[in-house]
């Protein structure tokens, strides 16, 4: 039973409902804003928002952040089937999940993010999927930054096959020649600084602007008057 | 010991020295940083200052009310939203002005001081637009929780009416002329009118195909003009619920609109290159900016686009003529306001207002004052020279 592929809202364990209620402002944004893009996943994308390029690349383009600390893949599938989806209509989406999924195997990780992509696809079907590969996490060389490879590796064999899915490898040149990651990169070993921000997402950046102006006619390369 | 007491006595120096002074040259050394700063912020301001008294911009007691333009720096930048602002709006008689926020707060202002007056609570989600009559004793407001709410602005600034029909995010709302009803708009893609004495909904017009953004009502109250996700300006006829006409040309969603005064025809007759008094343009003109990142000026009667503006880099999200009728005045979400000579059809000023996207903005019927709001969730008084 692969538990990637179940819709699964995170249980409860303290007690102070916060994940449901990130869940239902996250429904209340869906209903006002128009966003042209919309960022979906873990930690990762949450802490994107508090950065210096969030602010200078995204926040210009029309962005929504539905980024939550510590989901897994169910999570967001639920989250996607419960409403985060429903009332928007953005031309991309940019899906990174997956680091949190300690207890699954790489091939069920993909085939997960393969689902929530399949139902991206049937709620919008002109709308692209952006998937930034997983990021390495821990300072040392560790097993789960191995299986974090391996998900890697089958998100470039499988997923960038699918039609309207466009994969950036973004994971290039935070594992330092001796194996470190920097606290320059990663305050956390895990989530990223402004500096690393700017290495990771610069690639996604490039990909949202092809794909936002790919509609625009070609402005005309003569120097204005 | 007993000389080391014997000198603190001396010295006046009670007991708890180290914890009095402990961590002071540190504070001072920090103090001197921030100091540097605000040093530092107040000469680039200084700069603009000097830079467009050099550029050759009249004096205050030089000014003309027809030619009077927002000039940077800003007169005063408010703090107190929570969210990103929404909808900035003057009184048409008193020296006040109102912000709308994604807080679901509305707050009066003085616009000629700077000071916050007060704040009105009611709305349980993002206020969307907010609208006065023209005698400015009733504000309309109306917001993302469904609901238009009346509130009286003369004694008790409490909501004295709340209006409920639309079926989804109410995004914009207005007075007709006489003051006796409101027109509304919503994601729910009608247009409703409601009487303000009774609070009933009176007319509903459908027609537009997706979530209407804007609407606002002809200076006659004859017409209302519509802008919508479905890419159209629709005007209405009000008496018969009729879609007069519906006007084609932005490529993206249309989001603000604004009626021209009567002033401002001969300059947008001359920009539409129409020399004699023969062949003029009657209007009523109207003007609408879009997420296409351009501004449009239409003869309603017509249907016809006559100028078009570009120059923004983003959405345009704000649109309002100056009282003087030569000019109009845009905010953007390329966090500019930008100033256009409609005679010429061209950006004759650009203004770097905020540090994010620039939702509205207001230009005052009389005095030498624009207002900006901002996701940055300040907002701005910029004095016109």
């Amino acid at each position: 039973m692969n538990l990637c592929t179940i819709p699964t809202a995170v249980e409860d364990p303290e007690g102070d409902q916060r994940w449901m209620s990130i869940h239902n402002r996250f429904l209340s944004e869906t209903r006002e804003k128009d966003a042209d893009v919309i960022f979906i996943g873990d930690s990762i994308i949450q802490a994107l928002q508090h950065t210096d390029v969030w602010n200078e690349w995204f926040a210009p383009l029309h962005c929504l952040n539905f980024g939550i600390h510590k989901d897994q893949v169910q999570n967001v599938l639920w989250r996607i089937q419960n409403g985060e989806l429903d009332h928007v209509n953005p031309k991309v989406i940019v899906l990174h999940v997956g680091t949190n999924n300690h207890s699954n195997t790489p091939e069920e990780i993909v085939n997960g993010l393969t689902e929530i992509i399949s139902i991206i696809n049937e709620k919008h079907n002109n709308t692209y999927v952006v998937v930034p590969t997983l990021l390495p996490r821990g300072q040392y060389p560790n097993p789960i930054r191995e299986r974090l490879i391996q998900v890697n590796d089958l998100i470039k064999k499988q997923i960038s096959q699918m039609p309207k899915v466009e994969v950036v490898i973004i994971d290039n040149g935070f594992v330092q020649p001796d194996g470190t990651i920097s606290h320059h990169d990663m305050y956390d070993y895990l989530l990223l600084t402004n500096a690393g921000c700017r290495k990771a997402f610069e690639p996604v950046y490039d990909m949202l602007l092809q794909l936002l102006n790919e509609d625009e006619p070609d402005r005309e390369l003569t120097p204005t008057k | 010991m007993d000389a080391l007491e014997a000198f603190k006595k001396e010295a006046d120096m009670p007991g708890e020295v180290e914890r009095k002074f402990g961590g002071l040259l540190e504070k001072k050394w920090t103090s001197v940083i921030r100091l540097q700063k605000k040093v530092m912020e107040l000469e680039s301001k200084l700069n603009e200052a000097e830079k467009e008294y050099i550029e050759g911009a009249p004096t205050r007691g030089k000014r003309c009310p027809t030619e009077w333009i927002p000039r940077p720096p800003e007169k005063f930048s408010l703090t107190g939203h929570r969210a990103p602002v929404t909808r900035v709006i003057f009184h048409p008689l008193f020296s006040i002005m109102v912000s709308a926020s994604e807080d679901a707060t509305i707050k009066v202002w003085d616009f000629e001081t700077g000071e916050y007056e007060r704040t009105l609570k009611g709305h349980t989600d993002s206020i969307q637009d907010i609208a006065f009559d023209s005698s400015g004793k009733v504000l309309v407001s109306c917001s993302a929780d469904m609901s238009i709410k009346l509130w009286d602005f003369q004694q008790s600034y409490e909501c004295v009416r709340t209006m409920l029909g639309h079926d989804h995010n109410v995004s914009s709302v207005s007075f007709m002329p006489a003051g006796d009803f409101v027109i509304s708009c919503s994601r729910d893609k009608t247009i409703k009118m409601w009487e303000v004495s009774t609070g009933y909904c009176v007319k509903t017009f459908t027609g537009h195909r997706e979530w209407v953004r804007m609407v606002r009502a002809s200076p006659d109250g004859s017409l209302l003009a519509s802008c919508s996700n479905d890419q159209t300006v629709r005007i209405w006829l009000v008496s018969n619920k009729e879609c007069r006409g519906e006007l084609r040309a932005h490529e993206h969603v249309v989001e603000c609109l604004a009626w021209a005064p009567e002033a401002a025809s001969s300059a947008i007759n001359e920009a539409a290159g129409v020399d004699n008094r023969k062949g003029a343009h009657m209007g009523p003109f109207l003007a609408s900016g879009s997420r296409d990142k351009t501004i449009r000026i239409w003869d309603v009667s017509a249907g016809v686009c006559l100028i078009l503006l570009t120059g923004h880099d983003n959405w345009v999200r704000g649109v309002v003529f100056h009282p003087g009728g030569k000019f109009l005045v845009s905010a953007s979400d390329d966090k500019t306001l930008r100033v256009w000579d409609l005679r010429n059809k061209r950006c004759m000023k650009t203004l770097e207002a905020h540090k994010h996207f620039c939702t509205s903005l207001d230009f005052h019927k009389s005095h030498p004052y624009v207002i900006s709001g901002s996701v940055d969730q300040t907002v701005k008084v910029w004095e016109c020279r």
